[in-house]
């Protein structure tokens, strides 16, 4: 165990210093002068005000002396400076980070309250209708762009209850009701694609382990097939389920970029989109190394887990 | 030499022989049938566009915007009286030629990396799966967004390069890991170990003997990408990072102005919806369907 | 006998006329409430001396003061509706030469200090670029506006005095302007993007980029018994339909930055309770045409592109039949400096449509372009929908006369320096004019060498008479070169217009004094005379 440990760990600080310099050569590379989203909103370009701005940010350095900086600047918890808002990257991302967790989170307990279940009916009765509606369902969820059903729901809800996505944030702690009032409903949007997913894992990690001899032998003993279900196959099936949620949050985060811009919310994703869509190169770069962090240490600790449920590996 | 000569039978993942494998598989597949005649459907109207459109997807017409559904216009118009579909049977092409040359693109990358990976082993072998890691680590939508950032928007001859390769990066390290894991099961058989005592170059083998058995994951894997890369796109036109106006796109339809009147005008994004779903769900369903009948081991 | 019944009436009658004609007591205003609205996007940052876009004058006005602005109240803008501010009284003196200002005493800034005559020297000094300016701004996008100005002296610390190389009198009309703040002289230039310190009658609470600025009164504002309201928040809000949702479900108190008549007639249609007001912007759709680079150099390409562009289709179609026509300047009647209305029906692209296009058809023949060779034309224009729609149409309407035409869409960050570098043929552009005045467009958008002058054009016969106006005090001749610039504007296809904007606004019937006016967009976010009903 503890040399698996240290192994993942290892593999997960190379990503880590991979993907930077991964993400900074890209933005170097980027066409436009990162310094041009400076002067987007005063509607004018002046060469020699240019220069200067240049000089005073670092920009003319060479590439390796910028990097060096930026991964200074990181090892101290400065994520850069967004030159767009002229703010430090960390300020602006700050207030925004709670509001995707809190979709996410939702989001994330939504798709295996739905998946889950849905897989080990469908995985239990193999084939019999309930299984074809569950797979074509869930398929269907896959196949919708999560953005649309958001746009869809949006127009039954409003139509029909007279919900509308709220403009202003309401944090859990200041009215928890208007708060989930904003959140359930982008929460299953982003939740109904992912559970999609987990269904499917469930359903052919279920599907395995109940092949199997162990599982066969007590079915024909005779011993009841619920409780089968419950204690053998489940807890057997679980573990590739948990290195599903891993990727899962991959899955999620994409459909909260899209699913942020719909439903009006002030969250990461939002903030990416409005990144890019400005040039604001400096803030892109902290952003992305920032998404990309909080997934290699999701992936971690899914490995981890992993590695703890797999007596196979816990036992080493 | 007899074994070099000798094909080996002993894997479930070759292409089985053609005529009785189509009908064994509108028997054991059912649902694939199904889903093979949408996407015939969608090439019809990429193909036969000018034919099938009844107007021109780029027309504006003032007069006639945001009409509801009707006799004349089927689907309804636009916030600029352009026919919605017209547009979505133009659509189709962008969709698939999109769809197509990202996957077919991403997909082969991804399939030479992979057994190169696998063939090769060692050092190189373990520096190409950390990159490939790497790359695994970003959510797909951030990596396409990155790629547009960075690249822009390209064009050679009317195609959209840099959407193309943007839509194809993430599908690389996908299909790399798939081809590794086929190419290291098929490393370890004798005959590979005989040929090399043999004296023939890694290419020969590679060619000869590695590609043709990723065939079949290769196929299962095109159309599963090709579901995905249309997806993507989508989102991408979207966000405004993708296809531009007025090139009819069924991601772009639903978004820019659109967001301003679908509410008053649902159809607008109704229908270009449903097309994308559609044309996803076919793939992914006959991607199923093809990998269920080819090799069952090869779930998840 | 008993009176003829409408004999008896006719008293009661009487009485019900005199009721209905004496004027309606104004109501009190009320203290308190926040006044929520959105701005037209989200803003870069907070400093209006940095910006050239109102998103960020919106929320900013409200925490600053000018010298001098213009009455909220009155609809049209104008040298008769400045009323005073920082500034108790001024004058011109010496010829217009000299420009004086009182000011106010006892004013402080949102941190505590007194406000006193440097701090006006202080901002102005940095916006003209004076070489011994205490602060250099960044980015100086109205530093044309204050070319004329020699030097600026604070004789004590409550009078300022302008002194200008030449006779200007439209420099009193661009102090009065949303762009032209005063800045403390002890905050540093570079805070000032991410919060304001400033005299004004409400000051920052809290600014989040990209969600909302929030404001709050200001209990030491030197107006007394004003702001009415206790806060205002300026939630940023991206797509028009959530806009108008927000507004109809209460969550937005006033909406319409931005919208056009649709926009406008879908809000109503929801909520016919809403109180719907409408007024001419001063901002245009133009076409921006590249006189240095092939084919736009030729002439008659040029006029042909211009004829081709039929005005009455544009109003029937991307303007939604809410435009106006004109030249260079806003016209009449929102305007004051606009062309003649019977000139303006004979610029080119007003007249019969068939006739029009048939005309730019030759005109492309005679410069060598026909069916055989047709003209390739590449329309630029910023990848954002209030400019994409009218380049759309621009694009059909360039088909219809045999032009390969096809659109570019330039993303926002790359689109200034692309036109500063002139890498386009021909462009779809909106200008928002800061205030009508010819000042303040002209120099901006026409003079040689001009950083916005984004078509290359240059003409020293131009440059001459704009100056010439410029100084010109008697009213009557001043207008009389304005117009013979712009009618030759038009006529050179300098930056054809395409139509000018109207603004439409929604609120709740309980905001009460909501300012709107009509030939500007940028000079009414104070909103100290707001006041809720509720």
């Amino acid at each position: 165990m503890r040399g698996y440990v240290a192994k993942r760990l290892l593999i997960a600080l190379v990503t880590l210093v991979g993907m930077s310099m991964v993400i900074f050569s890209l933005m170097r590379l980027a066409p436009g002068n990162i310094v041009d989203v400076i002067f987007e909103s005063a509607g004018y370009v002046d060469q020699a005000d240019k220069r200067l701005l240049e000089r005073e940010l670092g920009v003319d350095r060479p590439i390796p002396v910028q990097y060096a900086r930026w991964i200074g600047e990181l090892l101290q918890g400065d994520l850069g400076k967004s030159y767009r808002y002229d703010m430090r990257a960390w300020t602006i991302i700050k207030p925004r980070l709670p509001v995707t967790l809190e979709l996410a989170g939702l989001a994330l307990l939504f798709s295996i309250v739905l998946g889950v279940p849905a897989g080990v009916v469908s995985a239990a009765r193999q084939n019999r209708p309930i299984d074809y509606v569950l797979r074509v369902l869930s398929l269907a969820g896959l196949s919708m762009p999560s953005f649309w059903l958001g746009m869809v729901i949006i127009l039954l809800f409003v139509r029909s209850l007279g919900w509308m996505p709220s403009v202003t944030y309401v944090s859990p702690f200041e009215d928890l009701r208007a708060n989930l009032w904003q959140f359930v409903v982008p929460a299953l949007a982003v939740g109904y694609r992912s559970s999609a997913l987990i269904m499917r894992i469930t359903r052919s990690a279920m599907l395995e382990v109940m092949r199997e001899d162990y599982i066969r032998t007590a079915r024909a003993k005779g011993v009841w097939t619920r409780l089968i279900m419950r204690r053998h196959a489940l807890r057997n099936a679980m573990l590739p389920v948990v290195t599903v949620i891993g990727l899962e949050f991959a899955f999620l985060i994409g459909g909260l970029v899209v699913t942020e811009q719909v439903f009006n919310i002030n969250g990461i994703g939002k903030l990416f989109v409005d990144a890019t869509a400005r040039g604001d190169f400096n803030l892109i770069q902290g952003l992305v190394l920032l998404i990309a962090t909080i997934f290699v240490l999701v992936n971690l600790v899914v490995d981890l887990l992993y590695g703890w449920l797999d007596p196979r590996i816990r036992l080493r | 030499m007899a074994i070099v000569a000798a094909t080996p039978s002993v894997q479930a993942e070759t292409l089985p022989k053609r005529a009785n494998a189509f009908v064994q598989f509108v028997k054991v597949q059912p649902l694939g049938v199904v889903a093979f005649f949408i996407i015939l459907l969608y090439v019809v109207f990429a193909l036969g566009a000018r034919w099938i459109a009844p107007f021109d997807p780029e027309a504006i017409d003032f007069a006639a915007m945001l009409s509801r559904p009707n006799a004349e216009h089927w689907f309804g118009t636009d916030q600029y009286g352009r026919d919605v579909f017209s547009r979505i049977v133009y659509g189709a092409r962008t969709a698939l030629a999109v769809g197509i040359l990202s996957a077919v693109s991403g997909c082969t990358l991804g399939a030479l990396v992979g057994a190169a990976s696998g063939y090769f082993g060692g050092r190189i072998d373990n520096f190409i799966q950390r990159i490939v890691d790497i790359m695994l680590s970003f959510p797909i939508i951030v990596l396409a967004m990155v790629v547009v950032a960075v690249l822009g928007k390209g064009n050679i001859g009317g195609v959209d390069t840099n959407l193309i390769a943007a839509i194809a990066l993430p599908i690389v390290p996908k299909m790399a890991r798939v081809a590794r894991a086929s190419t290291l099961s098929i490393v370890a058989m004798p005959f590979i170990d005989a040929a090399r005592a043999a004296g023939f170059s890694h290419k020969r083998i590679i060619l000869r003997h590695i590609l043709p058995n990723i065939i079949a994951p290769y196929l299962i894997m095109v159309t599963a990408f090709m579901a995905q890369a249309i997806l993507l796109e989508a989102s991408l036109s979207f966000l405004g990072l993708g296809v531009t106006e007025p090139t009819p796109a069924w991601g772009l339809m639903l978004s820019g102005t659109s967001a301003d009147f679908y509410q008053t005008a649902p159809w607008m994004i109704v229908f270009p919806g449903l097309a994308i779903t559609l044309a996803v769900f076919a793939f992914n369903l006959f991607g199923d369907s093809l990998r269920d009948w080819l090799d069952p081991k090869l779930k998840g | 006998m008993p009176l003829r019944r409408s004999v008896r009436l006719a008293p009661l009658a009487l009485l019900l006329v005199i009721a209905v004609s004496l004027p309606v007591p104004a109501q009190t205003p009320k203290s308190g409430g926040v006044l929520r609205t959105h701005p037209l996007s989200a803003p870069p940052s907070l400093s209006p001396h940095e910006e050239s876009t109102i998103a960020t004058v919106q929320p900013a006005s409200a925490c600053y003061n000018n010298l001098i602005y213009f009455d909220p109240a009155k609809k049209q803008e104008g040298e008769g509706t400045i009323i005073p501010e920082l500034a108790e009284r001024w004058s011109w003196q010496d010829g217009h030469r000299n420009l004086v200002f009182l000011l106010r005493k006892n004013v402080k800034w949102h941190d505590g200090k007194p406000f006193t005559s440097q701090d006006v020297k202080y901002t102005f000094d940095a916006v003209r670029g004076a070489p011994d300016a205490a602060a250099k701004l960044r980015v100086n996008p109205r530093k044309l506006w204050y070319d004329n100005v020699e030097h600026i002296e604070t004789p004590d610390p409550h009078t300022v005095v302008f002194r200008l190389k030449r006779p200007q009198p439209s420099l009193l009309l661009m102090l009065a302007s949303g762009y032209s703040p005063v800045y403390p002289a002890h905050v540093p230039l570079a805070d000032l993007k991410t919060k304001c310190v400033g005299t004004g009658p409400f000051k920052l609470k809290e600014y989040r980029p990209g969600e909302f600025v929030e404001l709050e009164r200001n209990p030491d504002y030197f107006v007394k018994g004003r702001p009415y309201l206790d806060g205002v928040k300026w939630v940023i809000v991206k797509d028009r339909s959530t806009q108008i949702a927000a507004l109809q479900a209460g969550q937005l108190d006033v909406a319409g930055s931005g919208w056009n008549k649709a926009n406008w007639e879908t809000a109503k249609s929801g909520k016919p309770d809403l109180v719907t007001i409408e007024a001419s912007s001063n901002v245009n759709v133009n076409v921006l045409v590249n006189f240095k680079k092939p084919p736009m150099t030729d002439p008659r390409v040029r006029q042909a592109v211009n004829l081709a562009l039929d005005r009455k289709a544009y109003q029937a179609g991307p303007a939604l039949g809410a435009a106006t026509f004109g030249g260079a300047m806003l016209p009449r009647p929102a305007g004051v400096w606009g062309l003649p209305e019977a000139e303006v029906a004979k610029l080119p692209g007003m007249g019969d449509a068939a006739k029009q296009k048939t005309q730019a058809k030759k005109l492309l023949a005679d410069a060598g372009f026909g069916a055989s060779n047709p003209l390739k034309l590449t329309v630029s224009t910023r990848a954002i929908a209030i400019y994409v729609d009218p380049a759309s149409w621009m694009v059909d309407q360039l088909r219809q006369i045999g032009v390969d035409a096809v659109l570019e869409q330039i993303e926002t960050g790359v689109w200034h320096p692309k036109m500063t570098r002139l890498d386009f043929q021909v462009a779809l552009n909106l200008t928002g004019i800061g205030i009508d005045d010819p000042d303040a467009n002209f120099f901006e958008n026409f003079k040689c060498g001009s950083q916005r002058n984004f078509s290359g054009y240059c003409s020293e016969d131009i440059d001459r008479l704009m100056v010439q106006q410029s100084q010109t005090l008697d009213r009557a001749a001043r207008l009389k070169l304005v117009n013979e610039i712009d009618r030759r504007l038009q006529h050179e296809g300098a930056r054809p217009v395409l139509g000018w904007g109207k603004q439409f606004y929604a609120h709740w019937p309980y905001v009460k004094a909501f300012p709107l006016h009509d030939n500007s967009i940028y000079n009414t976010s104070r909103y100290q005379d707001v006041w809720l009903d509720k």
